[in-house]
Formats: structure tokens, C-alpha cells, sequence
């Protein structure tokens, strides 16, 4: 791969309004409540590259809230453009550029129909496909993180194509894919090489992030382990304080599950999909009423055995990057850490 | 004596005297600006619960979630001022049998809020935080800081008229919260209306255009407990599930309608929002406006009718009569 | 890219009521475009979701055979907002379709040996692609057995060729039907489908068992089967769960860890044991 560049701190606008001439530019932009959110820039003002996470992953840059699945009147369905062009995605964290990775598996093909181009999400491939992604060494955890639990680091690349260190006075920029190295080329004028001491900086800095992180647990069969903890009666103590909204699944940069509506006027109208939580109770709830996860126990459920136990089965990996929103975020204080722990505990102590 | 030991005596004692079989309280969680909820039923784990500023949600919900789970058992409940009225307002509504709920009212310093809280430490990640009463000690990596509880208080609290739980059956702490000026709980609405209607549109549209339609603020609420929520229906669909403004906007507006009359302006709603839309502001408008017209408060006679499912000859009908 | 998500344009050729409530009707389906015609291919036991555009769309097991050519058939129980438009339709009203979807009744497993299909109510609609695709290769298949019940007669469906293939003259084929309750001009067996099955005693020697139907008559039939001596891997069964996007995406449909649309909606009894989540 080839080497790393430096960027002066104060080339960052002319770096982002050069980028943004030939694409489409998003980076974490603060508002003035205090929030920091990814949004679309033209250049270097407001962004704010140092807050650790944005509220919301970026996982809405490319499967957004809602969008149009096509548009149809009464000669038919009228399927809707991809507009194209690239995209570029400036200070996303090695959690969250690990969460779009393990979303392109999803939107890819199916697991069970690898190379099925019919499985294939059109929507999300045609914007991630164009999309180069800078991510940001993190400088120290924040007491929610827990991306190590997972196989993440402070410095993870996983689905990141450049990466991008804080060294104060300039960026060290680390191309780790073709496409990333391509487009760092585009702006090469403003790069200089990298020193050795940016790169000793960089490394250290890293270093001091990854050891800030309180080891993780010992994790080892956990998909299995929880299948064997499925019936315990523990899951209800568990969920007694969730209040089933969708706080943990809008704010998680993995969660995917959509709903599918149209809306119609007067025969034209559009088929949109949006945001859904497996938490909600009319999830799973069928047009005769039935409903087979009625009780948030249930739901609770679900949620953890989807993300630690079914998905990991079939895809290999677990569906957390560790980013430790949904702790952040839940308005009853729910923590994962403390729920997978439990059950680990659990089940080992009935010698399982 | 804090309120916390009276909290955690109280609960050991109706515990392992058998009058009740669960107390819903607070305990520490991981974060250290909120408490989250507790559900004692061993007298030994009482000593886990806490009551402070970070004690935001309203324990009133859990009556009426999954199918009111605790309906026929006897359940003791921490409640602050605003969430012994939520209890009440579930009396009247026939969702709570008043006898098979023991109120452990709790004199409510007024809850914190987190947001601001954050502000206060200029984005640094608070690791401890201390209430003191007249101030807030919070500590984080390399920075200790204390700052005025009346400036990190949330909105709901700067305004509470009600800060002592009435109709409890039993009062923890003493009560010395005087309850706000009209003035003090009408503020933010009149400074909002004294806004043309043009910069209340715009400030109206920023505000709920950070709604990411999770359902947070109405899955916090003890008063939102239909079985289909209205944003569910398919037949008819009454609104869109994006978060366009009108879809966004609609959902907001008519949840605010329907829990008119019915909410005690808690602020458990904006505390729970992860983007931090200020729900609160049309809430207390809407029970300022009731409060105008009807003379009633949600949640203080549980007794009483609902305040909009009653109608006395007297009430000010200005609309009809021009 | 292909996109799995827009409906093929269909019409409505055909419109039967089964019951005499009108709460099921069945439904023939042509495509407008040649093209797609050609290139639908499925076996028994998948599905396609059905779209009325502006209403939404609804899973529904395809009903016909692959043998039965230039149309696809679905009945459809009246029971929500989607499914009431769809019961408003007419012949020669547009609809859309997705699919196939979902896996099938391994049919080819089946070859050579006995196969029992036994069906409820109207979850009858894919043992109806099933009996047909067995009939149209019938050398491949021994003994075909079909216990079929339904609360009334009148919620039997494709009563017509339900008559018909009893009156084959087929040896190896018994078709035994059953409703719940005596009914006035019914003159066949009276009594639920785990009674009426455990009554026949198919042998499980080489064959291959088929359940579809309502909860409850699934959960009394499985143990019949059991004492019958139909091991595990040899009983099927088809699933149904709440479908958005049918490709294994939405994240709705899962049983445990199984995605009812594309692991599914057909299931071996042994695969289901399996799963940590039930059914």
C-alpha cells in the first residue's frame, strides 16, 4: 500500500471544499445544542473532527430514515433513479466504519445465496459501492466504548479506505485501500509525505487508546451459550426496565431491520421503506392478530440473540461494533455489557 | 438521613413485611447522569436503590406496559411529585387499582438534565457525578467541576407546579420545594408565542427535524398506553412513517392532543429523546392551556373524571358562543 | 443491478370464491410481460408477495403448479387492510407480484417413496402445487395419502378438483377428507385431522410427510406422525411469520435464527427442533 501523507490542520477546508467539488461530502458537523451529527459540507466549517460519536451512526448515509423504493402512477411502476456520482466520508470512527462493513454483508447477497445478484439491496450498493471512507484513529475511549469486545480497536480499518490520525499541528493519512490511495491522489497537492515521526505519533496514540480500553471479557462461544441460556427465566429480569422504543436500533450503526409502506394519492404515489425496531410491539404481529414476540421479554430477547447469536451463526461475526450507543441512548439506561455478562455468568455457573 | 436510605429502608420494610411483593424504584446505572429503573422484589436488594437528581424517568409506565403486567399484585412505587400524579391520572383512567399500589412519595429536588449537564462540562465525559443539592459536583479524566443545580435543572422542573407527591401513602424527605410561579411555568411558552408566526414555524420545523421517529418520548410516557398507537394504523393510515416535517410533525402534534389533560409535564419525554428535540415546550403549553380553560391539573384527584371526558355547564365556551 | 424490490406487472384473469362467506377467493394471475413469464421458474411450496399499489403488499403461497403453465394461482384469506383490497380486485385489474420467494417442498427427496400431505383450513394452497406437481411426474412417486380437513365443508378449498382426484381412479392415490363437525349433506368422515390420520396409519417406511394448516392442528399431527414412526427429518412443515421485504433483509421474519423467507417457509421438523425460538 502506498504511504502515508500529512495534511496541515489548517489545509483541512481546502481539503474538504476540494473534495466537495468533485462529490458528494459528508463529515461529523456540530450544531449548536451541542449535538454532533453527520451531515452533508461543502468545506471545513462547523465540522468538528475530536467528539468521540456522533449522536446517530452514519449507517443513515447510505440505508437513510426512509427512502423511496420506487414511484408509481396509473400507467405503472416508475423505479427511481440513483443519482451516482461519488461519495466521499470524512471522520467516522473505526466502530462505525465496522458497522457499514458488516451492513454491506446484509445488503450484499444473502448468506445463504452468495453471488445471488437478486439478493442484492440496490439501494445501499449504489451509494456504499461509490463511497470512500476516512476514518479516524480515536485518541482515548469513552467509558461506554467497547469496540475490543468484538475484534474492533481505537484503530481499527476494517471498512475504512483511508485512515486518519489527530496529530495536533496535521493528519496523518494512511491510504489502506486502492480506492483510498486513488482518491488521495486527486488532492495530492495538498498533502506532503508523512515523516517518520508523524507515523511514530500516530502509532503511539493509538497505543495509548487501545490500552486506555479496559480488557475485554472472555467471550468464547458466546452464539452457542446464549442459545443454551434461551429459555431462563433470567431474560425477564433482563427486559423489565425496556420501554420498547427504538432509541438502541436508530442510534446502532448495524441495525437494519425496515419497514415497507406505500402511500398513495388518488392512484400515483410512492412504496417507501423505513426505519423499524424489533423492539416495537407490532413488529411481529400478524393481520389476525397473532403475535409471536407479544411480550417484551420476548422482544428483549430477540434483540440480543439476533445480535450475538443468530447473526454471528450465519454471517460469522458478531452484529456490534462495540460502539456503546445504545448505552448512551437508552432512556432507561439499559446496558448490553451488563446483559451479555449476566447471561455469560449464567450459564457457565449452571455448568453449561 | 437522605432520602436514598429512607427510599432503600421503607422498600426492605414492605418488602419483607409482605405488603408489597415489588417495589419500582431507581438504582445506579452506568452512566452516572441518570439513574435507570429498579425492580425490587428481594428485601436484601433494596439497599441498590437511590434517589437524586438523576432520577428522570416516571415508574408510572411500567402500569401499562405489556399488557399492565403488574395489574393484581401489590406494587410499591418511588414517585416523585409529577410521577404520583402520572399514577393518579392511571386511577382515574381505570389502567391502576389505587389499593394494590403503595405511593412512596419522595420529596423531588428536581431532576437534572442530562444534556445540559454535558454542556457543563464542555463535552468532556462526566465518570461521577455528585448531587448536593444547591450544586452538582461532576468529575471526569483530568477536570472536576461544580456547578449551580439551577442551571443544569431540566425544563420540566424549573417550571413544576406540583414538586410534592399529593395522595401518596407515604412521604420520604421533607418537603421544601415551593412549587413555581405560574410566571416561572409559562415562560418558555410565552417567550415561544411572542415569536411571529413565521419564526415560530422555522423554530418549530428545526426543533422537530431532529425527530428520528423512534418513539422514545411516547414509549417513556405512562399516559401512551393504546394498544395500536395511531402512527401503527394501516386501516386507515393516518400518517407517514418518515421523517419528513409533515409526517414528523403530525405524529408530535396529535400525540400532544391526545395527551392533553393527561400529562403532568413530567419532562420524562425529553429526557429520553437521544436527539434532544424539546418535546416539553407544546406539553406545557397544552396544560397551561388546560389549566386556563378547564381549572384542572392532570393526576390530582384520582377520584376525579379525566379532565377531557367531562364537561361542567360552567366552562368557558367562548368558541361556540363568539 | 437487478432490484428484488419492484413488483412484476400482473393481471387478473380469474376470480373464484371457495367459500360460500366469500372470505377466500382465489385468484389467477397472468404476466403482462412475456419475458417475465419465461423466466419464472419455482417449485411447490414458494411464495410471491402480492402488491396493490398504493394499499401495500402480503405474502401468499403460490397455489398452482409449475406444471400448470401461463398462470399462477393464489387464494386468499380475507383478513386485513391489504388482503380486503385485494379481494376488491376484477378480472383484468392490474396487481404486482415479487417472486418466486423461499425455498420448497424437496420434491426431490420425496421421489421414489410414499408421500403423505396432510393440510388444514386453507393452508391448503401449496399441498394443492404440491399434489399437483406430484400427479403431473406421478411415476416418480409410490403412494400419495392426503388427509385434508376444514371446520365446515364450505372452507374446503378447490372442492371441484378435490372431486376430481378422488374420482381419478388412481390406486395409489387416497384422498380423505374430514370436517370438524357433522354437517347437514355432508356424507364423508366427521373429525379432526390428527384422529383422522392416526385412523389411517400411513407406514412411514420410505416416505415423506407434508403438514400445513393451523397452529393447533399442526401441534396435535406431529405427534401422530411421531407414533407412527415418521422420524424428525422426514416430516415438513410450511411456516408463516409477519414478511416485509421477503429477501431476507428487513429483518422481520425470523424464527431464531432461520428467515422464514428465504430459509423458509419450508421447514423440516428436525430443522425446527433445532431452533431455539419456537414456532
Amino acid at each position: 500500500m502506498s504511504t502515508a501523507v500529512r495534511l496541515d490542520a489548517t489545509s483541512l477546508d481546502r481539503f474538504l471544499r476540494v473534495l466537495a467539488d468533485a462529490r458528494e461530502v459528508f463529515a461529523p458537523v456540530a450544531a449548536t445544542d451541542g449535538r454532533v451529527e453527520f451531515a452533508r459540507v461543502r468545506g471545513g466549517e462547523g465540522v468538528d473532527s475530536s467528539r468521540m460519536l456522533t449522536g446517530l451512526s452514519p449507517k443513515g448515509l447510505f440505508f437513510p430514515e426512509a427512502e423511496v423504493l420506487f414511484r408509481y402512477d396509473r400507467g405503472g411502476i416508475l423505479p427511481v433513479e440513483s443519482p451516482g456520482g461519488p461519495i466521499a466520508v470524512w471522520g467516522m470512527r473505526g466502530c462505525d466504519a465496522r458497522g457499514l462493513a458488516l451492513l454491506d454483508r446484509v445488503f450484499g447477497s444473502a448468506f445463504q445465496k452468495p453471488g445471488d445478484e437478486r439478493f442484492e439491496d440496490p439501494y445501499w450498493k449504489s451509494r456504499y459501492d461509490r463511497a470512500t471512507i476516512f476514518g479516524t484513529v480515536c485518541p482515548a475511549p469513552l467509558s461506554t466504548c467497547f469496540c475490543n469486545w468484538f475484534g474492533g480497536s481505537p484503530s481499527s480499518t476494517a471498512g475504512i479506505d483511508v485512515q486518519a490520525t489527530d496529530l495536533g499541528e496535521a493528519w496523518l493519512l494512511s491510504p489502506v485501500t486502492a480506492k483510498g490511495a486513488e482518491l488521495l491522489m486527486t488532492v495530492d497537492d495538498l498533502l506532503s509525505p508523512a515523516t517518520a515521526r508523524d507515523v511514530e505519533a500516530s502509532r503511539e496514540i493509538a497505543l495509548r487508546a487501545q490500552s486506555a480500553l479496559p480488557p475485554p471479557p472472555s467471550l468464547e462461544g458466546l452464539e452457542d451459550l446464549l442459545t443454551g441460556v434461551f429459555h431462563e427465566p433470567a431474560w425477564e429480569g433482563i427486559a423489565a426496565p425496556c420501554v420498547q422504543c427504538g432509541a438502541c436500533t436508530f442510534s446502532c450503526p448495524t441495525c437494519h431491520c425496515f419497514d415497507i409502506q406505500d402511500e398513495d394519492r388518488n392512484g400515483r404515489g410512492r412504496r417507501i421503506r423505513a426505519w423499524d425496531s424489533c423492539m416495537f410491539g407490532i413488529f411481529t404481529r400478524e393481520a389476525s392478530g397473532h403475535n409471536p414476540r407479544a411480550l417484551s421479554t420476548q422482544r428483549v430477547r430477540q434483540r440480543v440473540m439476533h445480535k450475538y447469536s443468530y447473526f454471528p451463526g450465519n454471517y460469522g461475526e458478531m452484529l456490534c461494533t462495540g460502539c456503546g450507543r445504545c448505552v448512551s441512548v437508552c432512556p432507561v439506561g439499559f446496558d448490553i455489557r451488563n446483559v451479555l455478562l449476566e447471561l455469560v455468568s449464567g450459564a457457565e455457573g449452571e455448568g453449561r | 438521613m437522605t432520602i436514598g436510605s429512607e427510599l432503600r429502608d421503607t422498600a426492605r420494610r414492605l418488602l419483607s413485611e409482605g405488603t408489597v411483593e415489588l417495589v419500582i424504584g431507581w438504582r445506579r446505572g452506568s452512566r452516572p447522569t441518570a439513574a435507570v429503573p429498579a425492580f425490587v422484589t428481594d428485601p436484601e436488594e433494596a439497599g441498590s436503590l437511590v434517589f437524586d437528581g438523576t432520577c428522570g424517568t416516571n415508574p408510572a409506565v411500567y402500569f401499562t406496559r405489556d399488557r399492565r403486567q403488574y395489574s393484581g399484585r401489590k406494587v410499591g412505587v418511588a414517585v416523585k411529585g409529577c410521577d404520583a400524579r402520572a399514577v393518579l391520572q392511571l386511577v382515574m383512567e381505570n389502567q391502576v387499582v389505587r389499593d394494590d399500589v403503595v405511593l412512596i412519595g419522595v420529596a423531588c429536588p428536581g431532576v437534572l438534565d442530562r444534556r445540559r449537564v454535558a454542556l457543563a462540562a464542555c463535552g468532556r465525559e462526566i465518570l461521577e457525578l455528585e448531587d448536593r443539592g444547591a450544586e452538582v459536583m461532576l468529575r471526569g479524566a483530568g477536570f472536576e467541576t461544580v456547578v449551580r443545580r439551577e442551571d443544569v435543572l431540566s425544563d420540566s422542573c424549573r417550571g413544576c407546579p406540583h414538586p410534592d407527591p399529593g395522595s401518596v401513602d407515604l412521604l420520604l424527605g421533607t418537603p421544601r420545594r415551593e412549587a413555581a410561579s405560574g410566571e416561572e411555568r409559562e415562560r418558555r411558552v410565552r417567550e415561544f408565542e411572542a415569536l411571529p408566526p413565521a419564526g415560530r414555524w422555522e423554530a418549530t420545523l428545526r426543533e422537530y427535524g431532529k425527530c428520528i421517529r423512534c418513539y422514545a418520548c411516547r414509549n417513556v410516557c405512562p399516559a401512551c398506553y393504546c394498544e395500536t398507537c395511531f402512527v401503527d394504523q394501516n386501516d386507515p393510515r393516518w400518517i407517514g412513517g418518515t421523517c419528513e416535517p409533515t409526517d414528523t410533525l403530525i405524529f408530535h402534534l396529535i400525540r400532544n392532543l391526545h395527551v392533553a389533560g393527561r400529562c403532568v409535564e413530567c419532562g420524562a419525554c425529553a429526557r429520553a429523546c437521544p436527539t434532544g428535540v424539546d418535546l416539553l415546550l407544546l406539553h406545557r403549553k397544552v396544560a397551561v392551556e388546560v389549566l386556563e380553560r378547564f381549572r384542572e391539573e392532570a393526576g390530582m384527584d384520582a377520584g376525579a373524571r379525566p379532565i377531557m371526558a367531562s364537561f361542567r355547564e360552567d366552562e368557558r365556551q367562548e368558541f361556540i358562543m363568539g | 443491478m437487478s432490484n428484488a424490490y419492484l413488483p412484476l406487472p400482473m393481471r387478473v384473469a380469474r376470480i373464484a370464491a371457495e367459500d360460500p362467506a366469500r372470505s377466500l377467493r382465489t385468484f389467477d394471475l397472468v404476466f403482462e410481460d412475456p419475458a417475465d413469464r419465461d423466466a419464472f421458474r419455482y417449485l411447490p411450496g414458494q411464495f410471491c408477495e402480492m402488491s396493490v399499489l398504493g394499499r401495500g403488499e402480503s405474502p401468499f403461497g403460490i397455489a398452482s403448479s409449475p406444471t400448470e403453465e401461463g398462470f399462477l394461482r393464489f387464494t386468499v384469506n380475507r383478513t386485513g387492510s391489504v388482503t380486503a383490497e385485494i379481494h376488491d380486485l376484477r378480472e383484468g385489474d392490474r396487481v404486482g407480484l415479487r417472486g418466486p420467494l423461499g425455498n420448497w417442498y424437496p420434491v426431490d427427496l420425496f421421489r421414489g417413496g410414499d408421500v403423505v400431505i396432510i393440510g388444514g383450513g386453507f393452508a391448503f394452497t401449496t399441498l394443492r402445487s404440491l399434489l399437483v406437481y406430484l400427479l403431473a411426474h406421478r411415476e416418480d412417486y409410490r403412494t400419495i395419502t392426503v388427509v385434508y380437513g376444514a371446520r365446515n365443508p364450505g372452507l374446503l378449498l378447490y372442492k371441484e378438483e378435490l372431486e376430481a382426484w378422488a374420482g381419478l381412479g388412481d390406486p395409489g392415490l387416497r384422498l380423505h377428507l374430514t370436517i370438524d363437525r357433522p354437517a347437514d349433506g355432508w356424507v364423508g368422515t366427521t373429525g379432526f385431522v390428527p384422529g383422522v390420520t392416526k385412523g389411517l396409519a400411513p407406514s412411514p417406511d420410505g416416505a415423506h410427510a407434508v403438514v400445513c394448516g393451523p397452529p393447533v392442528m399442526i401441534k396435535f399431527t406431529l405427534p401422530v406422525l411421531a407414533g407412527l414412526g415418521f422420524p424428525d427429518d422426514r416430516i415438513f412443515t410450511s411456516l408463516e411469520r409477519r414478511m416485509k421485504c421477503g429477501i431476507g433483509k428487513c429483518g422481520r421474519c425470523n424464527i431464531g435464527p432461520r428467515y422464514v423467507c428465504i430459509d423458509g417457509p419450508v421447514f423440516s421438523m428436525a430443522e425446527l427442533r433445532e431452533n431455539p425460538e419456537p414456532v
